[in-house]
């Protein structure tokens, strides 16, 4: 492809064991800004372990890490937010008692000005402000934001919690089954925030099992069996048969 | 227009502060009507003592049941704490120290010792990996015991002194309340205006998402525990200061008013909801009726069929308020 970019993320030879378990052996691939990547596998084929190198959960075994060109060593996921990657992995999501406006900023608080700030004192007022402007910015519409996400629907949940990884994430955003548990249409909600992310210049991770969602919004499939990458190619060679056979291995 | 004014005295009703408002004002006029001098100031000294002394235990579980957990060892650790304290006192006096150099200590020890049962505590839920609820049972079980142990199950000191303390100060405050006034002035800010009780609540709320946004979990749930078990330690010598020695029974039980406050207050169980002002109504209304029913002469041995009552129809009207969570 576009020899001339430069990848916003790069992995080479990334190798991982878990004991005896080999979950990751020699993952290389390379993802540009703006772009939507499918990771797709069977259960057991990495894409968890996957996730969690890139976004510093644990440290690969073997291999180099690169983000914007330069190569990264983390030692905790705050390492990896540092350098502008948002996980949002299915169990974490969001606080469900506290505002949408609290959840947006929840890790990164605004404190008010003055010598209250320095006490710890929030900016509630601003927050607020600028989580209904910034979830508009991915096409988010949300209720005025005192309400509390618990008075959200699945769809509209999903959608904060994604608007606020594309809000915080400078590079990339990792989205572990983000449309699991939707109906069609809060899928949809949700498939549509990734496509905004993706105008903004944001890389999308986008691990799911649900492949019609996958063939639908992604660029690139990237398929993994066994711990490997088995295949790399444009979504638009692929067909639900034909991806579904990479997947399982039952056709190569 | 017109009917917003009246729109908006009803919203009032669907406000749970509202109601424990009202409530608390009917308990106290119920009281006054049964026995004409319960509005009076020497009867709400008595209230005044009473409430401070529930008070800081009360804010203290309100800290820890928002977060997610809880802690049934305030009431032993007042007991331990109290003894301990009371100990450090009698040595010192016999020493010819003055009477508040050594209540001052005395308080120093009070709270230390509370917040080394709340490192315990902490250190059992954040690094054995206990559940709050087993790992405060073994320390309100082991500080009972303690208690016991080191007061050999007497009072430990006669300090008639440090007693008639305990009824001064400013119209009915007494020093010990203006004191409980500050501290719950001070974490009332802290836990809604600042971002340690953003996160409280965010832990309580969901754990995985407030790890996920780089919260330390495990330091932010330990401050807590340890905060607790000091303000018990410091309820501890208040009660030292109140008998004029320190007890091992003293405060034994205290947990389940200070949980019942919290419920009352309208704070979940399971975490992440709960207001101050609803804890320390919850205290407020709890005291109202045990002091009431002493003061209309109902056996005192219905008081915590009462306080049941009020512990019922809170938890009822929690799950059926749509403001609430369903979960």
């Amino acid at each position: 492809m576009s020899s001339e970019k430069e990848p916003i993320l790069e992995l080479r030879h990334i190798s991982k064991s878990y004991g005896s378990v080999r979950a990751l052996s020699d993952v290389s691939f390379k993802a540009y800004a703006g772009e939507v990547i499918g990771l797709v596998g069977d259960n057991g084929a990495g894409k968890s372990s996957l996730i969690k190198t890139i976004s510093g959960v644990h440290s690969p075994d073997e291999g180099e890490i690169f983000v914007d060109g330069v190569q990264r060593h983390w030692k905790s996921p705050h390492d990896s937010m540092a350098a502008g990657i948002e996980t949002l992995y299915q169990d974490s999501g969001l606080a469900p008692d506290l505002t949408i406006g609290a959840n947006i900023f929840l890790g990164r608080e605004v404190k008010r000005r003055g010598p209250l700030g320095r006490l710890g004192f929030l900016d509630q007022r601003a927050m607020e402000r600028r989580a209904l402007v910034e979830l508009d910015k991915v096409g988010i519409t949300v209720p005025p934001s005192k309400r509390t996400v618990s008075q959200l629907s699945g769809g509209q949940r999903q959608a904060v919690a994604i608007g606020r990884a594309v809000m915080w994430a400078k590079h990339v955003i990792i989205l572990d089954e983000p449309t699991n548990h939707l109906g069609a249409r809060q899928s949809q909600e949700v498939l549509k925030v990734i496509r905004a992310a993706r105008e903004q210049g944001i890389c999308v991770l986008f691990i799911s099992h649900t492949l019609p969602h996958v063939l639908e919004v992604t660029d690139r499939i990237i398929v993994l069996r066994l711990g490997r990458v088995v295949r790399d190619s444009l979504t638009t060679d692929y067909t639900v048969e034909s991806l579904l056979g990479t997947i399982t291995g039952l056709n190569t | 227009m017109v009917t917003s004014p009246l729109r908006r005295v009803l919203g009032l009703f669907a406000n749970q502060q509202f109601i424990l408002l009202l409530v608390l004002v009917a308990v106290m006029v119920y009281f006054d009507v049964h026995n004409g001098r319960f509005f009076s100031v020497a009867e709400f000294q008595n209230l005044v003592v009473d409430l401070s002394a529930a008070a800081l235990v009360a804010v203290a579980e309100l800290f820890v049941i928002v977060s997610g957990g809880i802690d049934l060892s305030v009431g032993s650790t007042i007991a331990v704490s109290g003894v301990i304290g009371a100990q450090a006192i009698v040595h010192l006096q016999s020493h010819h120290f003055g009477e508040l150099p050594s209540l001052l200590v005395g308080t120093i020890v009070c709270t230390g010792v509370g917040g080394v049962v709340g490192a315990l505590n902490a250190v059992l839920i954040t690094k054995a990996n206990l559940v709050p609820f087993v790992a405060t049972l073994v320390t309100l079980s082991a500080g009972a015991g303690l208690a016991l142990f080191f007061s050999q199950g007497a009072q430990i000191g006669y300090d008639p002194v440090a007693a008639t303390w305990s009824s001064t100060g400013f119209w009915i405050f007494t020093w010990q309340a203006l004191i409980v006034l500050v501290i719950v002035g001070v974490l009332g800010l802290v836990l809604h205006f600042t971002s340690y009780g953003r996160y409280n609540y965010a832990i309580g709320s969901n754990p995985f998402a407030a790890r996920a946004a780089g919260i330390n979990v495990n330091r932010h749930v330990a401050s807590v525990y340890v905060m607790s078990g000091m303000l018990a330690g410091l309820t501890g010598m208040f009660f030292y200061i109140r008998i004029g020695g320190g007890a091992p029974q003293t405060g034994i039980g205290t947990e389940l008013e200070a949980i019942a406050a919290v419920v009352i207050g309208g704070a979940s169980l399971v975490g992440g909801v709960g207001l101050i002002s609803g804890t320390i109504l919850g205290v407020a209304i709890l005291t109202v009726v045990t002091d009431g029913l002493v003061f209309i002469n109902v056996s005192t041995y219905w008081n915590q069929v009462v306080v049941a009552g009020f512990i019922a129809v809170a938890a009822i009207l929690q799950t059926v308020s749509p403001g609430t969570r369903k979960r």
